[in-house]
């Protein structure tokens, strides 16, 4: 087949022999690459209390561990600067991004199966968190050792932001903590200032008060711009849709979307449970009573006048249609502040955006007694230890999960990708403090007086419902609630069924 | 009469005449010349059969058997990690009860019936205009393109497509008035055509394939007989192409079936199984129930009805199919 020349010298290869090294190679490469490339794999130089810190951080060099992770912007940020932590321990560190629902999945089964092939693991605190919170490592060990290295800014609730600590590291228990506050994602109101100015008059002789979003601007508010918007659209003129939300096949969006509503009217609850805990055994739900019908109604009433391809869209959707020019308003999570902000992508960028806190309770819908609120939700993202891990490998994990949480990472990521800072000295930085306003440099930031000063304090932020069953619950909510905006069934059957199938959940019914 | 008119003399033997002569001309011949010597090719035993199967057959039931069996085990308990708890058939009586289920089941048979419609009348249609043609082979490779792009891609491909912000055909069909503002996965009455519309899209090939492979064994005979009796072309087709397809059409059938049966990968991509549950599929809702809400008793049973029903549909097509096509002795 190939050329020889005549009078070549060497040792001809039989098929057989061929066979029988290519055989043996693909074997030894399979065996090793599942020995060694699946898991991490740990090296050990034995430190003291009294040693230096730099021994501490090296105590593990040589080691390989693995994060999962959702494909978010402080992941690709750590990605990005992970030679800094190589540097600093020794420790290679491989970081996989998915998906959320897959990594839920991944991480779903590496825990379940007793195995440790993710040794980190992203814990958003609703999805993954409160279903697998047993299978995690408990920090709390680990913060006071002396032989560690350890965070100067400490790991305290007092380091983080209001409730972030609780939201993705404690579940059931006060005293177990399973991960560290690694990003955040707070519902804020994007709006078109603009187009609000532009339409104004004309907002105003209909409904007798100025096109203006504040923060004591209501439901009830946005119902009627979204309908002022929506029949000048129809009526020909050249204006987008006026809101729109996220009701797509991400369940846990729209469960997020319809409880900021129910919340923000009487600080309605799924469940009588402590929503900062969460609670294993929820009982019987408030689903099918008369505020959630009513608020049921409201939403309804609310998706009928928003932009119609409500249902298709998730988060990342909705923000395309946003930055598309297709709506004037949208509740969306404040770490989309930076597309929205990057003028090759977006017709919003350019100082047209503004960033408020999410609409208020109205007072006229509450039947439960409870006051009006500006409902706000989130998501927290931790960083999570594998508990089926060994003591070393739990150790050297730690030091990454501090170091990927710690004050001059979370400015990185921030100054770089757009990251969602979890430590309050990070927002107490000068650099960042200029940012908030424009022109600024980290377009993130423009969110943060919204979301720090106001969406995340009591009374506004819900952070539940944490229960077992979290999956299945959003599962159940977020396909009735679209029957019920497709118009299958009405508001209350709607509220009916999920009280329904939520009992039997939690073997309430 | 010699037994070669015997033979020629029985109903539908002139079909295979010239076979027939060829097989008893030849038979003969080679059976008696036949004969290894021993020593070179000694009789083996069944058991030395058995031991060069063992190792296949020992593989193939570890990786299928064993966890089919242990996919029983598990639908009759509440399976945990560390602890298996037996729950008296709960998984199993539960099933009926739960409105996800059921749902799943009707609307995977309507998924897959409007596939297995569609795929079938495109994939004939486009097998008996591709037949014959100049170009043919290289028609026919390009018609297959759409197989040899894995499933999830092709979801994510077409997910593109249909986005109600940026879209080609989002935009295409709202420009020729087919859709409004709202996007083909917004609505619960259009979600699951889209749905179909890939798996046309993607599968539609092979049953060209097939059919134009049953297309090539027609007996022209029977076509020329039938044309110089008077029969237009499409009498001809109705009359002597069809039925020589059916064996054909039924191998298709069957495969796409149970392929649609375990149809999971573009659906989860595209919806997810929404709007609502329009198109929560039965093989979706079982992946929800096993790798979302983790409770794999229940996942499992349902697995199991699952495959019980696609054996018993498989069975009964196969029972078509050798009434239509019974062996000829």
């Amino acid at each position: 087949m190939f050329y020889v020349p005549k009078e070549a010298v060497f040792r001809r290869i039989s098929r057989r022999k061929f066979l029988e090294l290519g055989g043996g190679a693909a074997s030894s490469l399979g065996v090793g690459s599942m020995t060694l490339g699946l898991g991490s794999t740990i090296t050990r130089r034995r430190v003291q209390a009294q040693s230096s810190d730099d021994a501490k951080w090296k105590q593990y060099a040589g080691s390989k561990l693995t994060f999962l992770s959702e494909n978010t912007p402080p992941s690709f940020a750590v990605r990005d600067n992970i030679k800094t932590f190589q540097d600093l321990t020794g420790i290679e560190v491989t970081i996989l991004t998915d998906d959320l629902p897959v990594v839920q999945q991944k991480v779903g089964i590496d825990l379940r199966s007793g195995k440790a092939d993710y040794l980190l693991n992203y814990v958003q605190d609703k999805p993954i968190g409160a279903p697998f919170a047993e299978f995690y490592a408990d920090m709390t060990p680990l913060f006071g050792d002396a032989t560690l290295p350890q965070d100067p800014d400490g790991y305290g609730d007092d380091a983080w932001f209001e409730n972030f600590l609780s939201a993705c590291g404690r579940f059931y228990t006060e005293g177990k903590i399973v991960a560290l506050p690694y990003d955040c994602a707070v519902a804020c109101t994007f709006y078109r200032q603009d187009i609000f100015e532009a339409n104004s008059k004309d907002f105003e002789a209909e409904h007798g008060y100025r096109l203006e979003f504040t923060k004591d601007s209501t439901w009830k508010n946005v119902i009627d711009m979204a309908a002022f918007f929506k029949k000048a659209k129809e009526a020909g003129k050249d204006v987008p849709y006026g809101y729109a939300q996220h009701h797509g096949s991400f369940a846990w969006t729209t469960q997020l979307d319809i409880q900021r509503l129910l919340f923000a009217n009487g600080r309605w609850m799924d469940w009588n449970i402590d929503d900062v805990y969460g609670s294993k055994e929820p009982g019987k739900t408030n689903w099918g009573d008369e505020q959630s019908v009513l608020i049921m109604t409201k939403f309804k009433e609310l998706a009928d006048v928003c932009h119609p391809d409500n249902l298709a869209n998730g988060t990342l959707e909705l923000n395309t249609v946003y930055q598309a020019g297709n709506i004037a308003m949208q509740t969306q999570y404040h770490e989309f502040a930076a597309s929205i902000e990057d003028e090759k992508t977006s017709r919003a960028a350019g100082g047209k955006t503004a960033y408020a806190v999410c609409p208020k309770g109205e007072a006229s819908w509450i039947k439960n007694g409870g006051e009006a609120v500006n409902g706000c939700n989130l998501g927290i993202g931790g960083i999570g230890i594998n508990g089926n891990a060994s003591d070393d490998l739990k150790r050297a994990a730690y030091t990454f999960a501090i170091w990927s949480v710690s004050r001059e990472n979370q400015f990185n990521d921030l100054k770089g990708l757009g990251g969602t800072p979890t430590r309050k000295s990070v927002f107490a930085m000068e650099e960042v403090k200029k940012s908030m306003v424009r022109p600024t440099t980290m377009p993130n930031a423009l969110t943060f007086d919204a979301v720090y000063n106001y969406c995340i304090k009591n009374p506004h932020i819900v952070l539940g419902p944490k229960i077992p069953q979290a999956n299945e619950y959003h599962s159940i909510l977020a396909a009735e609630v679209q029957k019920c905006l497709s118009n299958e069934q009405t508001p209350e059957e709607a509220c009916k069924s999920i009280q329904t199938q939520l009992d039997e959940l939690n073997g309430a019914g | 009469m010699n037994s070669i008119a015997a033979d020629r003399a029985k109903p539908g033997a002139g079909l295979f005449r010239v076979r027939q002569i060829l097989d008893n001309v030849e038979a003969k011949p080679v059976s008696t010349a036949l004969t290894w010597p021993a020593t070179l090719n000694p009789a083996a035993s069944k058991r030395y059969y058995f031991w060069l199967v063992a190792p296949a057959v020992a593989l193939l039931a570890f990786i299928s058997i064993y966890p089919f069996f242990w996919m029983i085990y598990m639908g009759l308990h509440d399976v945990e990690i560390g602890s298996v708890v037996w729950n008296d058939f709960a998984n199993f009586t539960r099933l009926p009860s739960d409105s996800r289920y059921v749902g799943g089941w009707l609307l995977l048979f309507q998924y897959s019936a409007m596939c297995l419609a569609l795929q079938i009348g495109i994939g004939v249609f486009l097998a008996v205009a591709l037949n014959g043609l100049r170009h043919e082979k290289i028609l026919v490779t390009m018609l297959l393109m759409p197989m040899m792009i894995a499933p999830l891609v092709a979801g994510m491909v077409w997910y593109f497509l249909y986005n109600g912000t940026f879209g080609w055909y989002h935009w295409l069909l709202q420009s020729v008035g087919i859709l409004g503002p709202k996007s083909i996965l917004g609505s619960p009455d259009t979600a699951m055509l889209a749905i179909v519309i890939i798996d046309v899209w993607q599968w539609t090939p092979l049953i060209t394939l097939i059919t134009l492979a049953g297309l090539k064994r027609v007996p022209q005979d029977q076509l020329e007989a039938n044309m110089v009796d008077g029969a237009s072309p499409f009498v001809n087709f109705i009359s002597v192409t069809l039925p020589n397809l059916y064996p054909v059409l039924l191998i298709a059938i069957m495969l796409r079936f149970m392929d649609n049966f375990r149809f999971i990968d573009s659906a989860l991509v595209l919806t997810g199984g929404g709007p609502g549950n329009a198109t929560k599929i039965l093989p979706i809702y079982l992946f929800e129930v096993s790798f979302k809400f983790f409770k794999l008793g229940r996942g499992a049973a349902i697995a199991l009805t699952l495959l019980v029903v696609t054996i018993i549909l498989g069975m009964i097509l196969a029972k078509v199919f050798d009434r239509l096509h019974p062996k000829r002795t």
